[in-house]
């Protein structure tokens, strides 16, 4: 059996998939679409049932990637049984959704999440009158306390049944239903689509087309708008014969604090300022631990061994690459994801989105694009995947850039570990601040230049609740697994090609080859290319490498405060690193991914010349 | 009162308001309408008694909700029938709106319907010039509405804590989200936070929905009245 949790985003799907299916999960990639699918197995009465958790969405009809593989999975009867999670304090809203994936007759039940915060309210609903209603079996429950939980697989596999609803089209839309049904003999879910111009049968978009234009013209709105009122009209009359309201006390609205320009947009700042701090702080501190255990443990009893030196050499660079991917992504990069999802499962981030709307527009984005760029603080790799979040082409190749020259974790890492450590932490702000005006600069000339239209957000304010913590962290987990899978092979490829490269002694060749550039241009002494060149592979190397090719960890010594200045600012602005580059490839195109790194090498070199010059 | 008189008179009283941003005092309808004062008098009494009207103590006649339903009706039809007498039928101007002033009150809906998609289609066709009559705006009985030629205000017009029912929503690009999230033509919704920039959060359906500038300005709503 096969079980899939359907519903709006933020309704407690994901709460519920946890707690139906423990920690087991997987993700998968529907083929063609870069949406997760989360998969999980239980076992019920000796029998293994597969549950799928479907990405949240609004609708059926719409042609965004979430949208579209909702559609095809209810379509292709990807699921024997389908749960369709209802938010109970928002229920109106979420049967317009359950009366549509009703029309694909798939068999159902409903859970009706949320009944405490629905009964604080004031909210009582009648599962019984809903349920005859619907005619599926419905379960109030509140996955936060877990209640009737348990409830929710033996419904779903021994009582689901096809839901009973029809909404009352509109009767031309009716007709027009029934004449598509009769004349090409497709469904009417397949036809109610057509008639809004989606679909791939071509003689029925053709036919439904004329329909729709003549229905537009004789109601003087279009069919969509037709077709959605019908629905919501009928979701309003099943809400109105459910539920009842006893008066309540407004508890106080927080929103009145944080969706005002003041004193909003400074707790924002406050909230994004402390989330990277502690994410520094704590990050430092155990990648130190990490770091030294690696250490203790693996490399030494490896070079202990003493392999021959080819093998030595591979082994070796296979070990740093596992000790940098590990040294980064539980430090900073899980202890940044838990703070990020903590700021989403309070339903914040939409209110981020909201505030940030003014100033992304300036730079030819808008407000949920905030999120990308949050999250590239941490990793440029999870930051240029959720630029999906931005519709148009346009949107999505200003984020690249923007995301791309965020300072990321690792590059905190290595402007505080050379800039901080032995020029000066104001100096160290100074790198932050340089970067931030090139990257408006960068964004306003994009804006101007960037063909496409601009459109700009509509997004559902989340409703603010208290995070639960076996979420955030499973959250945070699976986003975790998705960045090792996704950075660990690109790392240890590159790394067992350095160790190549410098066991053939290719280095001395190629930092002669770039000498003047390094040397000439950015008066930076000749080893510093080639730990330029392990940053592409991963930027807080580039720190390291220098370290150990300068032969002593106190830079200071070695090298002026204007080199390692400029070796810092060349290092933060460069090329963004290879796993990056993979992933702007994957999501965006050669071209972008391409265009993003030239931009980016040229813009590090120009900084770096200018910063030498001016400063010697 | 015939039922034809009572809709002329809100007519005019509708007319007036629109085009003075204020309704009109007796002696100001009476002139319009070129009746005597004594014979207004008694008639707003019993458009009073029917709830098509208030009158002010200082002697202003406002429109109620209904009465302002069927005055803008009535004023639609008349701009259709004078349209089309008019502008393809050919008569001149001044009989085509006396002659729109009779059938106004019989015409059916449906006609009216009919003949501005006439009006509309033969426009698009190049037939004939521009446009010269106002398009009717939205009040859902005369079924003229459309989102082409929706005029109701955007939401952006309105300010924070208002509360609007929602009229039409322009352009193509964005629509499907805002229908999926219950913002359709008559439905409810409340003004909760407006920036200083236009970006509005607007309850529907008991749910805050966070817009743009750019996308508030394409919902077309009327106050709630």
């Amino acid at each position: 059996m096969k079980i899939a949790l359907l519903g709006n985003p933020g309704v407690g799907k994901s709460l519920i998939f946890n707690q139906l299916t423990g920690l087991g999960v997987e993700v998968n990639r529907y083929p063609g679409s870069s949406v997760a699918l989360e998969c999980g197995n239980v076992c019920y009465k000796q029998e293994k049932t597969e549950i799928v958790d479907l990405p949240g969405v609004y609708s059926l009809d719409g042609n965004s990637e979430e949208e579209t593989l909702v559609r095809t999975f209810l379509t292709s009867g990807g699921a024997d049984v389908i749960v369709a999670v209802l938010d109970a304090t928002k229920l109106e809203r979420n049967l317009y959704l359950f009366v549509q994936a009703a029309e694909f007759s798939p068999r159902m039940i409903a859970v009706v999440n949320m009944i405490d915060a629905a009964e604080r309210q004031g909210m009582h609903i009648d599962a019984d009158i809903l349920s005859s209603r619907l005619g599926v079996p419905v379960i109030l429950a509140a996955a936060s306390e877990g209640r009737n939980i348990d409830r929710i697989l033996p419904v779903a596999l021994g009582q689901a049944t096809l839901a009973e609803v029809h909404v009352p089209y509109d009767h031309h839309i009716e007709a027009a239903l029934k004449s598509l049904e009769k004349t090409i003999g497709t469904p009417v879910h397949t036809n109610l689509l057509a008639l809004q111009g989606t679909g791939d049968d071509p003689v029925l978009l053709d036919a439904a087309g004329a329909i729709a234009q003549e229905i537009g013209m004789r109601h003087r709105m279009s069919v969509g708008q037709i077709i959605a009122t019908n629905r919501h009209n009928f979701a309003r009359e099943i809400t109105a014969a459910v539920v009842k309201r006893t008066a309540q006390k407004r508890p106080y609205d927080l929103d009145s604090l944080l969706t005002r320009s003041f004193p909003g947009i400074p707790i924002l700042c406050a909230i994004l300022f402390f989330l990277l701090l502690s994410v520094f702080m704590i990050g430092s501190w155990m990648e130190v631990i990490i770091v030294e255990v690696f250490n203790s443990t693996i490399i030494t009893p490896f070079t202990a061994l003493a392999l021959p030196p080819l093998w030595d050499r591979i082994g070796f660079s296979v070990l740093i690459a596992l000790q940098a991917g590990l040294g980064i992504a539980f430090p900073f990069i899980f202890t940044f994801y838990i703070g990020l999802s903590l700021l989403e499962d309070t339903g914040y981030m939409t209110r981020a989105a909201f505030l940030a709307d003014r100033a992304m527009h300036r730079i030819g984005l808008h407000g949920e694009a905030i999120i990308p760029m949050v999250i590239g603080f941490g990793c440029t790799v999870p930051a240029v995947m959720s630029l999906r979040l931005l519709k148009t082409r346009r949107e999505q190749t200003i984020g690249a850039f923007l995301v791309t020259m965020i300072p990321c974790s690792a590059r905190t890492v290595v402007i505080a570990g050379i800039v901080a450590a032995f020029v000066g932490i104001i100096w160290a702000f100074s790198i932050y601040l340089i970067v931030f005006i090139l990257l408006i600069l960068t964004a306003v000339v994009l804006s101007r230049i960037t063909p496409g239209e601009q459109f700009g957000m509509i997004v559902e304010m989340s409703t603010l609740r208290m995070p639960q913590a076996g979420l955030v962290l499973a959250k945070s987990w699976l986003r975790i697994k998705e960045f090792l899978f996704i950075a660990m092979p690109v790392l240890i490829a590159t790394s067992i090609l350095l160790g190549l490269f410098q066991y053939f002694g290719l280095t001395e060749l190629f930092e002669q080859m770039v000498a003047p550039v390094t040397v000439t241009l950015l008066g930076l002494p000749g080893y510093a290319s080639t730990a330029l060149l392990f940053g592409v592979f991963r930027k807080e190397l580039a720190f390291e490498t220098l370290a150990v090719l300068a032969g002593t960890a106190d830079l200071g010594s070695v090298m002026s405060s204007v080199q390692l200045y400029t070796f810092a600012i060349v290092s933060v602005l460069f090329v963004p690193c290879v796993s990056t580059i993979a992933v702007l490839y994957r999501q965006l195109g050669a071209k972008i991914a391409i265009v993003t790194s030239v931009y980016t090498v040229f813009l590090g070199l120009f900084i770096g010349a200018i910063i030498n010059i001016l400063m010697k | 009162m015939q039922p034809s008189m009572r809709e002329d008179y809100l007519e005019a009283i509708q007319l007036f308001s629109e085009k003075n941003a204020r309704f009109p005092q007796y002696e100001e309808l009476a002139k319009i309408l070129d009746k005597p004062l004594q014979e207004i008098r008694p008639d707003m009494g019993e458009l009073f008694v029917s709830g098509d009207v208030v009158i002010s103590p200082e002697g202003m006649i406002t429109l109620t909700g209904k009465g302002k339903q069927t005055g803008t009706c009535v004023m639609k039809k008349h701009e259709t029938l004078q349209c089309f007498l008019s502008e393809i039928l050919g008569m001149d101007s001044s009989s085509a709106s006396d002659e729109a002033c009779t059938l106004e009150h019989t015409v059916s809906d449906e006609t009216i319907d009919r003949l501005g998609k006439l009006i509309v289609t033969r426009d698009h066709h190049g037939h004939h010039g521009k446009q010269r009559h106002r398009k009717p705006a939205g009040d859902r009985p005369c079924r003229t509405q459309s989102d082409e030629f929706c005029q109701s205000p955007s939401i952006s017009d309105f300010s924070e804590g208002e509360e609007v029912v929602i009229q039409c929503i322009h352009g193509r690009a964005c629509a499907q989200r805002l229908l999926d999230l219950g913002l359709v033509p008559g439905e409810r919704a409340t003004i909760r936070r407006k920036l200083s920039n236009g970006a509005l959060v607007v309850q529907v359906k008991g749910c805050d929905v966070a817009v743009s500038p750019e996308i508030a300005s394409a919902i077309g709503v009327e106050r709630l009245p």
